[in-house]
This record gives C-alpha cells, sequence and structure tokens, in this order.
C-alpha cells in the first residue's frame, strides 16, 4: 500500500489527467459558440471541482477535531487547506484568462467570482493564521474554527450562479453538453482527484511529523506549557 | 425617417436569430495559457512537497 501511494498513485494520477486532457483538447468537439477556447474547461472545472472538495474535507475534519482533539485530524485540515488553495488558485488564473475571449474581460466583480476570491482570501488566511500561533493546541482550535466559518462561504461560491444574475455560467450537466464532452471532461476530474489525493496524503505526512516534533520536543511550545510539563502537558491525541 | 424605421424593424426582427450565432475562431494561446499554467503550478507545488518532506532521524539506524 506505501509503495502504491508512492508511485502508483501519482503515475495513475498523470495517466488519467494526460488521458482527459488530450481527450478535451485533441477529440471532443469545440464547444458551438465558444469554438476551441471552451477546452480550458477540461483543466478549469477539474481544479475548481477539487478545490472545493479539499475546502470540503478541511470543513469536515475542522468539525472533527473539535468534536475529538487529534494530531491527524489537525493535520488533514493543514493539508487539505493548504492543497485547496494552491488548486482554487489555479482554478481562478484559469477562469480569468477563458473569460478574457469569452467575456471581454479578465475579471468582474460578478457573484462568482466574487464568492471565490473570498474564498480564496479566507482560507490564505487560514494558514497566516496556522503560522502566527505558536502553541499547537491553540492552534488547532482557533484555525478549526475559522475554517468552519470559512466554510459558509462554499454553498455561496457553488451556488452564486444560481441564486444571483452572474457573468459565470450555471452548471453544464451531461444533458447540455456533447457526451464526448462529458467523458473527457470526467476522465480529467478524475485524474485531478487522484493528484490531489496523492497531494493530500504527502502533505498529511509532513504535517503530522511537525505536530509529533513540536509535542515531542518541550523547547517547541510556549515557555508555559513547557513548564507545565513538556511534552506529556499536550491533551491532543 | 421611413426608412429607419424599416431598418429597425428588420434589426428586431432578425435579433433573436442572432443571438447565439457567433463563435469565437482561434484562441489556442489562452488554452495553451490555461494549461501551461496550471502544470507549471501542479509542478512547483509537487516540488515543494518534495523539498518539505520529512527527514528520516539521523540516529535512526542506531
Amino acid at each position: 500500500m506505501g509503495k502504491f501511494i508512492k508511485w502508483g498513485l501519482p503515475a495513475l494520477a498523470l495517466a488519467v489527467l494526460a488521458a482527459g486532457w488530450w481527450l478535451g483538447l485533441a477529440w471532443a468537439p469545440p464547444d458551438r459558440e465558444m469554438g476551441d477556447v471552451q477546452r480550458i474547461m477540461y483543466v478549469h472545472v477539474p481544479l475548481q471541482w477539487v478545490a472545493m472538495v479539499a475546502m470540503a474535507i478541511n470543513f469536515v475534519v475542522a468539525i472533527g477535531y473539535l468534536m475529538k482533539a487529534s494530531w491527524k485530524l489537525d493535520a488533514t485540515a493543514e493539508a487539505s487547506a493548504e492543497i485547496g488553495l494552491v488548486l482554487g488558485t489555479a482554478g481562478m488564473i484559469t477562469g480569468a484568462i477563458w473569460g478574457r475571449p469569452t467575456w471581454g474581460v479578465y475579471w468582474s466583480w460578478d457573484p462568482r467570482l466574487t464568492s471565490q476570491a473570498i474564498m480564496l482570501v479566507t482560507y490564505t488566511g487560514y494558514l497566516v493564521l496556522r503560522r502566527f500561533v505558536e502553541d499547537p493546541e491553540k492552534r488547532a482550535t482557533w484555525s478549526a474554527v475559522v475554517a468552519i466559518i470559512g466554510a459558509i462561504n462554499l454553498p455561496i461560491v457553488w451556488f452564486s450562479v444560481r441564486w444571483w444574475r452572474s457573468l459565470h455560467q450555471v452548471q453544464s450537466t451531461p444533458k447540455t453538453v456533447d457526451p464526448e464532452m462529458t467523458l473527457a471532461l470526467r476522465v480529467s476530474a478524475f485524474g485531478m482527484l487522484f493528484l490531489t489525493i496523492w497531494f493530500l496524503v504527502q502533505r498529511y505526512r509532513q504535517a503530522l511529523a511537525e505536530r509529533q516534533a513540536e509535542v515531542a520536543l518541550p523547547d517547541a511550545l510556549p515557555s508555559d506549557l513547557a513548564a507545565a510539563g513538556g511534552a506529556n502537558s499536550s491533551r491532543v491525541a | 425617417m421611413m426608412m429607419l424605421s424599416t431598418q429597425w424593424l428588420w434589426l428586431l426582427a432578425a435579433a433573436p436569430g442572432q443571438v447565439g450565432s457567433g463563435r469565437i475562431v482561434g484562441g489556442w494561446g489562452y488554452v495553451w495559457a490555461c494549461y501551461g499554467i496550471t502544470v507549471a503550478m501542479l509542478v512547483l507545488y509537487a516540488v515543494s512537497l518534495w523539498a518539505r518532506r520529512p527527514k528520516a532521524p539521523t540516529d535512526a539506524k542506531e
């Protein structure tokens, strides 16, 4: 299992992603109105989907941490927030580039784009908070609260195109697009999902190792906690 | 004046058929830019993960 995660999963992810992108770039038909520019969909939409998945994971583990404190949940929260931010930023950049030929502008303060920007700023703040708080337990608790508050925006981002008049189109469904487009999009999305899972596993291991090192070394803790017992002062499993 | 009104009526009648009938031509530069930036970001993030990988303790074999 360890070898599969280390080598098999990234190889599978890259192979599926390459296949999906090839299908999207060379096999699927161009859009009726957007022409070949629509092929950006096969990179933009999977990025946004997996970014939302990562942030949803962040929300779930944040609730889990507040219910039962665990370094594993905290490490998962840190990993998912960072990866969600990276993928969401890439999604926003590709969306802006797609906007230029279709809308005439790279950026517009419309509901979808604005809520997405707020989402990225929120998760940037979340990661900054984690950097600033030295005490691992306080960091985990405070960032879990911020994660839950930040997650309020996730459904707003998703449904913004339906709730308000948005320049951004409403989500397509398999019924509204060519079946060949659906296949290329699904394959690309699975490739991006596998890559995200691999990123999550790697980042989770790093974060967990950092937490364990922090708790194991009394010097790494704030002086009051270290004086109170250092390594044994942590109440987190 | 009459000519102008006729032209407007003709345009109004033709408008529904014209909506959505245009098509963007070309634009591959935007497509390649999106894929290139995404690949660059994914590679950079993978490299950052590799650079931050947990180091095995030096005394692990002792």
